[in-house]
């Protein structure tokens, strides 16, 4: 049996403006949404007296919009440097063996902000432009960690404590070295993406704009995901419970840890998630602010998709250990 | 997601963030400090959509993951749920916690022109430096201290939260309140008094005296 699509040409069809005009819905949604918006704040919100829900949604908005700042700030620097900056300036920055350009990679990620989301595509961009695949790991790993952004946001949520922000710049980095060194000598199934496409004669400008509002819807849908998680944990589970868990060594590392992967907060924000578990030891909070953006359920995700399936078995668990015992050592001796 | 839907939706997330800075509801969630960075924020998304929705043509694949949608949540919430800031139920959660560290100056307490406006962290912690021995001319020096009311199995405490950076990390100052009626719970008072030293020497929660006890308007900023 044939479809009538391989029967007919072009030549037979109407033209396309005959079709019925599929107007996008868009504006439809956001006006109903509106409409929910309005008659919500006049008849719904001056019922609603639950406390805990109150609490919750308080939670969950304060979180929200005490990132809102660092991320679209963090976005529009992302933004800036894929627009502004051709892929070619990395492969004359970084040396050319792999145990040299590791250190090195990892160094850029202090200087360049990125959020988890945008250095793994800025990584498969590296490798497809003939950065050892090593030294591009590196940088995917230690640029959501230990940018500037992040730093401040760190030092912003721990106010009068730098020794965390230097725990999490000295961890993460160490983290992202050792990661990286341990993929030249044993690391295997990476499947380097295709060279993506240029963008055209697009003008920077527009690149840029673009840029940062595909890291923002990518990031943000990932940032409300955290907040729900965190908002839920602060009013749903006894205290008593999490300061039972909190005041175990290892346990509570290790809870925080998976906690993180969990919650796949944006690195520009979770510090101040970090900052809300009260209950939990310092170093604790630092497994859970070198865990999250290295490994979690939207990086995860994300790598699969770039670098392939077999890829992710490997690399995930690799980067999981390494976090967890590094952030137990440097918490330990520093904090 | 379309890419219109993308242009709106950061024109919903900076407008929400603008009315949020303008009705002052935004001390509820975050410090007041957040006021610029917060107001640029909004206006950088704004301006992003407004362009979107300008200057980009039909074609080009931009499309978003589902989970963006979710970024209408917190719109929501806002909105139609409209919180008040956190009070009774989180500070009634709260493990018993160490003295807050110091805050203010150390300055003695000048009790000349009637009773001391102190901030609760403020009155906890002299309480438990005078507890402890040291020096702190905080007893028998009236003091008048502003919270909300939360009533407990031992009597009723005087209440504020103190944020560390947004209210996804306040924990409560408490004080209880002896000697006077307990008032509406959950309501904003101002209540006049001496600090009572606790008789079981608990150094982690303190007692004042209540001489004499008003309602009064929720500050503009419920955290301290």
């Amino acid at each position: 049996m044939t479809r009538p699509a391989d029967v007919l040409d072009d030549s037979t069809l109407p033209p396309p403006e005959w079709a019925p005009r599929r107007g996008s819905g868009v504006p439809w949604v956001f006006g109903g949404l509106l409409v929910v918006l309005v008659a919500g704040r006049l008849w719904v919100a001056p019922r609603l007296d639950a406390a805990a829900l109150d609490a919750w949604t308080t939670v969950f908005v304060a979180i929200c919009v005490q990132a809102l700042p660092f991320l679209v700030f963090g976005v529009a620097l992302s933004a800036a440097i894929t627009a502004f900056v051709p892929a070619r300036v990395w492969t004359r920055v970084l040396p050319a063996r792999p145990a040299a350009a590791v250190p090195v990679a990892g160094a850029l990620g202090a200087v360049l902000p990125g959020c988890e989301c945008a250095s793994v595509p800025v990584a498969g961009g590296l490798m497809a432009r003939g950065v050892t695949p090593a030294a591009a790991l590196t940088f995917l790993l230690a640029a959501p960690a230990i940018n500037p952004v992040v730093l401040v946001a760190t030092a912003i949520a721990f106010p009068g404590s730098p020794s965390m922000v230097a725990a999490r710049f000295g961890a993460s980095l160490l983290v992202a070295v050792l990661a990286g060194w341990t993929w030249a000598l044993f690391g295997r199934g990476l499947r380097v993406p295709p060279r993506p496409e240029a963008h055209g004669g697009a003008a920077r400008w527009d690149a840029f704009r673009q840029a940062m509002r595909h890291d923002l819807m990518h990031a943000g849908g990932f940032l409300v995901v955290g907040g729900i998680a965190a908002a839920t944990i602060n009013v749903v589970v006894p205290a008593g419970w999490v300061a039972g868990v909190a005041g175990v060594p290892v346990v509570s590392v290790l809870t925080l840890a998976v906690l993180a992967v969990l919650m796949s907060i944006c690195s520009e924000a979770d510090a101040f998630v970090a900052a809300s578990l009260t209950q939990f030891s310092p170093t604790a909070k630092l497994a859970f602010l070198v865990v999250g953006p290295m490994v979690d359920l939207k990086l995860i995700a994300l790598q699969a998709g770039f670098f392939g399936r077999r890829f992710a078995l490997r690399f995930v668990p690799l980067t999981f250990v390494l976090a967890v015992t590094v952030s137990l050592v440097v918490g330990e001796v520093f904090l | 997601m379309k890419r219109a839907a993308q242009d709106l939706l950061m024109i919903l997330l900076g407008g929400t963030a603008l009315w949020l800075v303008f009705s002052g509801e935004y001390t509820d969630y975050v410090k007041p400090g957040l006021r610029i960075p917060l107001v640029a924020a909004a206006v950088v998304l704004v301006l992003l959509g407004a362009a979107g929705l300008l200057r980009d043509s039909g074609e080009g694949h931009h499309h978003a993951p589902r989970v963006a949608w979710l970024l209408c949540l917190p719109v929501l919430a806002v909105f139609v749920i409209a919180p008040p800031a956190l009070g009774a139920f989180t500070a009634g959660r709260a493990v018993a916690r160490p003295a807050p560290p110091p805050a203010g100056d150390a300055g003695a307490l000048d009790a000349g022109a009637g009773p001391v406006t102190l901030t609760l962290g403020e009155f906890i912690w002299r309480a438990y430096e005078a507890q402890t021995g040291q020096p702190s001319n905080i007893a028998n020096v009236p003091v008048r201290l502003v919270g909300f009311v939360r009533p407990a199995k031992d009597g009723w405490y005087l209440t504020r939260l103190k944020m560390n950076c947004c209210a996804g990390d306040a924990i409560p100052f408490q004080v209880r309140v002896r000697g006077l009626p307990r008032p509406r719970a959950g309501s904003w008072v101002e209540v006049v008094g001496v600090w009572a030293p606790r008789k079981d020497g608990q150094a982690d929660a303190q007692d004042i005296g209540g001489r004499e006890v008003q309602p009064v308007k929720k500050p503009e900023n419920p955290y301290e």
